[in-house]
């Protein structure tokens, strides 16, 4: 494969900045797929190195140098930014574009999920939520990711769409495959099947008050319809950030409250305080950073004393940034009541999750509805979950009694 | 003592809004700051202090004394 984005020979890389390091491989005693982050940084790796893994790529271990990255597009692209590399790959919109073309989509889909916005959703997710929760609560347990946390994000994701549920199924399938497949034969029709799905979805489209009919009427700045690729590739960006990030997400959040009376005891006295809930949901958001996120270096330069090649690729993981010693107060450490807690889960800068508001109250209405249905649970230990590394981190399954 | 937002550096993450609704909320087509009181009243001082360090981008600023 070769495009203009391949990245070049790692030549440039000095060896002493060479680990061997695969974040989509998970060695079979680890319980919990962040573990591999975090023992790099206790073992003492170089906080800027390079892995020859998955067509080869810089890992950054620093919460300064992971925010500069994100805020510093004219270096660290987002377009083009796959690992392993693949081509052709589709300019998501807004998200792999950089400004100041990144403005355009961004502007468009920004009223839909601004706080405003998104407590307006309120209702609908409640119900939602009660609906999916009531029906296994008297069964007295539950495989928490295959009935909930796949369910609910797909579900508000297909009506947000104007989809029927009934597709469900499907979307989880093709989700499930985009995030965890190195294969490029796998990759590439898995990125055709996305496309096929997308243009039945935006073509020939009853003007409703949902999100793609709201992409499909919106004009550019001379009063004409948004081209018919970037339509797409706004449509593929929603697809694949908004379900499995909340999917793992929750389930990382369920299987720590599973573990702590404590801790859920005390999201069970703030049921009535949405304020207080939210800012102990934060610090879960904190160290529950299931994403790790790629960028693309745009030109030959030295940043922080280390050589950078054009179309190097640089993965930045959130959990370690969320949890770097500089910057928090006893970051290994689970403190609801944190009062300063700037992590990166939602990333930062022009790219920042712009469904940010949106994932924290599915995540916050679920465990309102859970905790008043089920407010004790623990984790089923008869039954061993598997665990899955790649840009998006997460168990197959979490088994639940109560 | 009134609160300033830098809206070129804000980013929307609304972090001010959960943490101190009183003084911040976010407006309905960007989603980026609103400050509904600048000067905002002594007792909501330790709200306001936190909001600002709770804001990632450091887009909040406490400025003394009134506005010019």
């Amino acid at each position: 494969m070769n495009s203009p984005f391949s990245p070049q020979p790692a030549d440039h890389v000095p060896a002493e900045l060479i680990v061997d390091f695969d974040f989509f491989d998970m060695p079979a005693d680890v319980t919990d797929p962040v573990q591999i982050w975090h023992g790099l940084v206790r073992n003492g790796t170089p906080p800027i190195f390079y892995t020859p893994r998955n067509g080869g790529h810089w890992v950054f271990l620093r919460y300064a140098d992971i925010v500069e990255a994100y805020r510093n597009h004219e270096i660290f692209s987002t377009r083009k930014a796959q690992i392993p590399p693949l081509e052709p790959y589709p300019v998501l919109q807004p998200n792999g574009v950089d400004p100041p073309e990144h403005d355009v989509f961004r502007k468009l889909l920004a009223p839909m999920f601004t706080p405003l916005a998104v407590r307006r959703m309120t209702e609908g997710l409640q119900v939602r939520a009660e609906g999916l929760i009531s029906a296994f609560a008297s069964k007295g347990r539950c495989d928490f990711v295959t009935d909930y946390a796949a369910k609910f994000p797909t579900a508000t994701f297909l009506e947000l769409f104007g989809l029927p549920e009934e597709r469900l199924p499907e979307f989880l399938r093709i989700s499930d495959t985009f995030f965890r497949a190195t294969d490029p034969d796998v990759r590439a029709a898995n990125i055709q099947e996305i496309y096929a799905i997308l243009e039945e979805l935006f073509r020939d489209r009853n003007p409703g008050s949902d999100i793609a009919s709201t992409i499909v009427q919106a004009r550019d700045a001379q009063g004409n319809q948004h081209k018919w690729e970037d339509i797409i590739n706004c449509g593929f960006l929603l697809f694949v950030a908004g379900l499995d990030t909340v999917t793992n997400t929750m389930t990382y959040v369920w299987r720590y409250l599973a573990t702590s009376p404590d801790a859920r005891r005390k999201f069970r006295e703030r049921l009535d305080d949405p304020s207080a809930f939210m800012i102990a949901l934060e610090e879960l958001m904190r160290i529950n950073a299931v994403s790790n996120i790629y960028r693309r270096v745009t030109h030959d330069c030295t940043f922080k004393g280390v050589e950078f090649r054009r179309n190097d690729r640089v993965v930045l993981p959130n959990t370690v940034a969320n949890r770097d010693a500089g910057v928090f107060n006893d970051p290994q450490t689970i403190d609801l009541e944190r009062k300063v807690n700037n992590h990166v889960t939602f990333g930062m800068g022009p790219h920042r999750c712009i469904g940010s508001h949106l994932a924290k109250r599915e995540v916050m209405i679920s465990l309102q509805e859970w905790l008043k249905q089920i407010p004790d649970f623990e984790i089923d230990r008869d039954e061993a979950p598997s665990v899955f590394g790649g840009p998006v981190m997460g168990f197959e399954s979490l088994a639940l009694l109560w | 003592m009134r609160v300033v937002a830098n809206l070129t550096v804000c980013q929307g993450h609304a972090r001010c809004e959960d943490l101190c609704p009183e003084v911040f909320s976010t407006d309905a087509v960007e989603g980026k700051v609103v400050i509904n009181q600048p000067e905002f009243p002594p007792e909501l001082e330790e709200k306001v202090r936190l909001a600002v360090r709770n804001c990632p981008e450091g887009a909040l600023r406490i400025a003394k004394g009134a506005a010019a």
